[in-house]
């Protein structure tokens, strides 16, 4: 019983989440705030329904499963997140422009001119 | 006609995924459609799991592990192509 409401608990909570990232991929104002609310909020809600796959099921074949979905997507979502960042600010896509600092194009420019 | 967890659930995701059809059709810049790419991606992820959760049967989380790997090198190949030329 308290399994059950722990696991659609973890579920709803998950599924919530994902809502709310999608919601600020339409509301934020740049490729990188963006990437902040899609990376972070949506993996977490996909782990959270993972999660509750798991307490619902127990450790059989289908949770070892989920738990193998979510731990996937927790791994490469920085990896992809950081190579989608960097292809941005080198592709050229400038920043919003409410944003006060650019610790990386500073350096980037800087070994630019070194060289 | 009963409206169970699965339908609830199944609306709210498709409701979800509106914002990146509209970042992918409307995005100002291309790595923008790329994001609403990836974040449509990891939305389908979830209506798999959500289907898996609720019926508790296993054929599709395959295919939400494939799914997610798909993604993964689709996001890793074309940021490499934009930032350097070359994929490999």
């Amino acid at each position: 019983m308290i399994r059950n409401i722990l696991s659609f608990s973890f579920f709803a909570g998950g599924m919530i989440f994902l809502f709310l990232g999608m919601l600020g991929l339409l509301r934020l104002p740049d490729v990188y705030n963006r990437l902040h609310a899609t990376t972070k909020i949506g993996i977490l809600g996909a782990f959270g329904v993972m999660l509750g796959i798991v307490m619902k099921v127990g450790f059989n074949s289908m949770g070892i499963k989920a738990i193998t979905v979510g731990m996937f997507l927790m791994l490469t979502a920085p990896m992809a997140a950081h190579m989608m960042s960097r292809a941005a600010h080198r592709h050229g896509v400038g920043l919003c422009k409410e944003s006060i600092v650019d610790e990386y194009g500073q350096s980037y420019y800087k070994d630019q001119e070194k060289e | 006609m009963n409206i169970g967890i699965l339908q609830v659930a199944m609306v709210f995701m498709a409701l979800a995924m509106i914002p990146c059809m509209y970042r992918i059709l409307v995005g100002p810049t291309i790595l923008d459609r790329v994001v609403g790419l990836d974040a449509m991606t990891t939305v389908m992820v979830v209506m798999l799991g959500v289907y898996s959760f609720v019926h508790e049967s296993v054929f599709f989380l395959d295919v939400a592990l494939v799914l997610s790997i798909i993604s993964f090198l689709g996001t890793v190949a074309i940021s490499k192509y934009l930032d350097e030329g070359v994929v490999f």
